[in-house]
């Protein structure tokens, strides 16, 4: 869903442009307190990882196809979406400098909508799910939400823009992204189950569950 | 850096080159969600207005065949990684952990 130069007028692209660069501020904030030593090679090969697979385009029906983003996979594994706005807006930028995949003049909005949007989605509603419904269930309708709702997002900027109509715009991107999503909910799924299976200590929700039995153990409580 | 962390970097790097391998061949020609969604609904064309070196994930020399999407995509995986492990370097937590092993 990289929206590409010339769909959204410049006056619009500089909002997105200011959105996206304050959430990098707090992003980086984020970073400079909580991302330690350890973190370093994930960040860089989740990033890698993200551009190799977004460039793998799986036929979806109505002659259309859809590659996994992972805002929402990012998320979860720091337990941040700041973490998802620094690798997209890397890995974003790179896609429009050197591939010319998604605008640069739209690169502010595409960081909107597939990182932060991608990321908040994708975490909160993994949280918000995981005691009703479990961990996998909820990791998989986590991230099939996060590209549902990145693509309405696009759908109601190209709306504000006026290259899509409102209703049509958000009909056609949200059945084409429902299929999506589903590629996304079973890829990320694979992902987090490869992570717990081989290296659980890189997953967030194991360190905090750790640092709170550090936290609660009797000799600390006097 | 620790063995751990070395085994996830080589094993993440064979995991992207085997898709940036297979890319070429198996990926879908067709039009993703937005681009289809443009096709049926809008008439605004992308402007063009900035030509990337390797647009289109291939190397212009090479032509348009699957060996220039396979090098296009190892530069691509190559300039993020360099560029992400900088990056996380950079904006890292400067002080210790508080909790040391």
């Amino acid at each position: 869903m990289h929206i590409p130069d010339g769909y959204i007028p410049l006056a619009q692209c500089v909002i997105y442009y200011v959105i996206t660069i304050l959430a990098l501020y707090l992003s980086l904030r984020w970073a400079k307190k909580n991302l330690d030593e350890k973190m370093v090679p994930l960040m860089a090969v989740l990033a890698a990882g993200i551009f190799a697979i977004m460039s793998l385009n799986i036929p979806i029906p109505w002659g259309t196809s859809g590659h996994m983003v992972g805002g929402a996979l990012v998320a979860i594994i720091f337990c941040a979406p700041e973490a998802a706005v620094i690798i997209f807006t890397l890995v974003l930028l790179v896609q429009a400098l050197f591939f010319g995949d998604g605008g640069i003049t739209t690169l502010g909005a595409n960081v909107l909508n597939m990182g932060i949007i991608g990321g908040l989605v994708g975490l909160y509603s993994f949280k918000a799910l995981i005691r009703p419904i479990g961990k996998i269930p909820a990791v998989f309708i986590a991230s099939w939400l996060s590209i549902f709702l990145a693509a309405e997002m696009a759908a109601v900027e190209l709306w504000l823009a006026g290259t899509f109509p409102l209703t049509t715009g958000l009909l056609l991107m949200g059945i084409y992204h429902s299929i999506i999503g589903v590629i996304e909910g079973i890829l990320t799924v694979v992902v987090i189950l490869a992570l717990e299976k081989t290296r659980p200590d890189l997953l967030a929700w194991n360190r905090i569950k750790e640092m709170d039995n550090k936290k609660y153990t009797p000799n600390e409580v006097e | 850096m620790k063995s751990k962390d070395r085994n996830l970097i080589i094993g993440a790097c064979v995991i992207c080159l085997m898709i940036a391998v297979l890319a070429p061949f198996i990926a879908s020609k067709n039009p993703d969600g937005l681009e289809k969604s443009a096709q049926q609904i809008s008439t605004t064309q992308p402007s063009g207005v900035y030509q990337a070196p390797f647009a289109d994930y291939s190397i212009p020399i090479l032509g348009n065949g699957p060996y220039s999407g396979i090098l296009a995509m190892i530069i691509g995986i190559i300039i993020i990684l360099g560029l992400g492990y900088l990056a996380a370097m950079i904006i890292k937590r400067r002080k210790p952990p508080e909790i040391s092993e």
